[in-house]
């Protein structure tokens, strides 16, 4: 893969289950946690990243991928022939698709988000988690939550009553 | 507890703090947001009532703004709520304590939650932030015109920097001055409060129209800057000129630059109606004309080809009749009285009442009329697009105050 992708700077990604992943160095770094540590020079010849599974490891490559800026010789052909308006359109619809991944493989994006400091991926996979539940009851938001109403009835009550504007 | 003890079951993002705020800051900016979202379970709570957490909130959305209504644009400044329940933001939420030295105030314009307002003795500004209630007074720098300085010549705007903190602001004056019809200029002055002080006097030279349409009602007269508020388009802020010359101020931000420019129609014919607006699809100037209350609002845009020619092209026409569905036997003055630039809608006064279109969707909505604002004067009516987070009373936490005070 060193070889077909002449020219690009490559390194290893580690996960903790052992799987490792050769990526190019600028996509490396549409993590800023990682492109910290690149330039802090922390870099040798793999990076671990901890907490993070190879499952959804390869899933966040597969994000900052398609999100990587194409600046390089290939890259910037492919971008003067599409106008910026499509593409922007174009990650929208893949986004779409991207984030189509049950509960459980969402929130792991999250925390992987969050630690990788991508922030691009941080707002997909975290408004889409807030999307599901807005549109929802209280009692819904709270089965969703697995958590019990934990207010006294007393103190929703006040709650519901200073703020009578907000549940007309 | 700690996520990284079960890293086998990884603990969902919603019991862990960091990422629960996250997740939460991307509620919809709606004034009922986070008071509905606190009655999920006190953890929620103590989050949304964090200050911290809705200053965050406050500049999460800070681009796209909900508009929460209009002020009206004499000096009573009365609110006029645009949402519904329960997001509607009820008026008195938004008084501005009038001090009986000030005199007569008159707002200038809102952008970015904060309003300006100009207050004649002694002549000043406010800065006002609705929504925290924060509030600063400048004095106009005396000398923004050279001879006498009369209130209604000035004109300004304000603008919140583009720092990451949002906590700045920038007020920009403006007036037009000069002794004879021929003989005028513009000047500009511009404040920072991240110096806390006004900057050097900037001008340009106006010029005359020799051969101003007979149409012009204005032509014989000194052009000045007129009421309405300035429009921020791209890097630079506009505002519209009155009198001999039919043109356009413009004060370039970045290049501390003041420059006019023409217009291709006849703004002061009697009849038309002439807005100012960011250019459909961004970047540039733009504006609303509509000719002799025909019902077709023409939206211009200012283009600059590849050899830096500027010209102004109609990118849309907009049939407002159809679009608000009027009988055309019943004639209707129509008035465009107010424009928020972030939700590109426009307040459209006629006999029947108040109507807000959304240009994109073409959308519309009627409101009342609030009794005090009078069809009679041309003050435009100021949009507030903000995200409404105080008088929210959650577990007793209270806004900071959004702008620092450099004193």
């Amino acid at each position: 893969m060193a070889t077909r992708e002449a020219g690009k700077k490559m390194i290893m990604l580690k996960s903790p289950d052992g799987m490792e992943f050769e990526v190019e160095e600028a996509v490396a770094m549409e993590s800023q946690t990682i492109r910290k540590m690149i330039e802090d020079d922390c870099a040798d010849t793999a990076i671990l990243i901890p907490n993070i599974n190879s499952k959804i490891l390869s899933r966040v490559i597969e994000y900052c991928n398609k999100h990587v800026p194409t600046t390089g010789a290939t890259g910037a052909a492919a971008s003067d022939t599409v106008a910026p308006a499509a593409l922007a359109e174009d990650l929208k619809i893949w986004d779409a698709e991207f984030i189509k991944v049950n509960r459980a493989t969402r929130f792991n994006l999250i925390q992987a988000a969050s630690y990788l400091n991508i922030k691009g991926l941080l707002d997909l996979t975290s408004q889409t988690t807030i999307d599901t539940i807005s549109d929802n009851s209280l009692e819904e938001i709270r089965s969703f939550l697995s958590t019990k109403n934990d207010y006294l009835p007393e103190e929703e009550q006040t709650i519901r009553r200073e703020n009578q504007w907000a549940f007309q | 507890m700690p996520a990284s003890s079960h890293p086998s079951s990884p603990a969902s993002p919603l019991e862990d703090g960091n990422l629960l705020r996250e997740i939460l800051l991307r509620l919809p900016p709606d004034p009922s947001s986070l008071p509905r979202a606190s009655l999920a379970c006190t953890r929620w709570r103590d989050h949304v009532a964090d200050p911290g957490f809705r200053r965050r909130f406050r500049l999460h959305h800070r681009r796209n703004p909900p508009l929460l209504g209009f002020f009206d644009g004499c000096g009573s400044l009365d609110f006029l709520p645009t949402l519904e329940a329960p997001d509607r933001v009820a008026p008195e939420r938004f008084s501005l304590k009038h001090d009986e030295g000030d005199g007569v105030r008159r707002p200038l314009g809102c952008r970015h939650g904060l309003m300006l307002i100009l207050v004649p003795k002694p002549l000043q500004v406010i800065v006002w932030d609705p929504v925290t209630g924060d509030l600063h007074r400048l004095d106009v720098p005396p000398g923004l015109t050279t001879n006498e300085c009369y209130e209604s010549v000035i004109n300004g705007a304000v603008l919140r920097t583009a720092s990451e903190d949002a906590k700045h602001f920038q007020v920009v004056m403006v007036a037009a001055d000069g002794d004879e019809v021929q003989n005028r200029r513009a000047v500009a002055c511009v404040y920072s409060s991240e110096t806390g002080a006004w900057g050097r006097f900037i001008t340009t030279p106006i010029p005359y129209d020799a051969d101003a349409h007979a149409s012009c009602l204005f032509r014989r007269f000194s052009t000045s800057i007129y009421i309405d508020h300035a429009v921020l388009a791209g890097d630079s802020l506009y505002w519209q000129l009155i009198g001999n010359y039919e043109g356009i101020l413009q004060f370039d931000l970045e290049r501390q630059r003041l420059d006019v420019m023409p217009v291709p129609v006849p703004i002061y014919s009697k009849g038309n109606y002439f807005k100012l607006m960011p250019a459909e699809g961004g970047g540039g100037i733009g504006f609303l004309f509509m000719f002799n209350s025909n019902y077709i609002a023409q939206l211009w845009r200012r283009k600059t080809d590849s050899d830096g020619v500027a010209s102004w092209v109609i990118a849309r026409s907009i049939e407002l009749d159809k679009v608000l569905s009027l009988n055309s036997e019943k004639e209707e003055n129509m008035r465009i009285v107010g424009f928020a630039e972030d939700n590109n809608v426009v307040l459209v006064d006629m006999l029947s009442g108040f109507f807000m279109i959304q240009l994109d969707s073409l959308l519309f909505k009627k409101l009342p009329r609030p009794k005090t604002v009078s069809s009679l004067h041309d003050f435009p009516l100021h949009a507030l697009e903000s995200v409404y987070t105080a008088e929210t009373r959650i577990g007793g936490g209270h806004d900071g105050a959004d702008l620092l005070p450099n004193t």
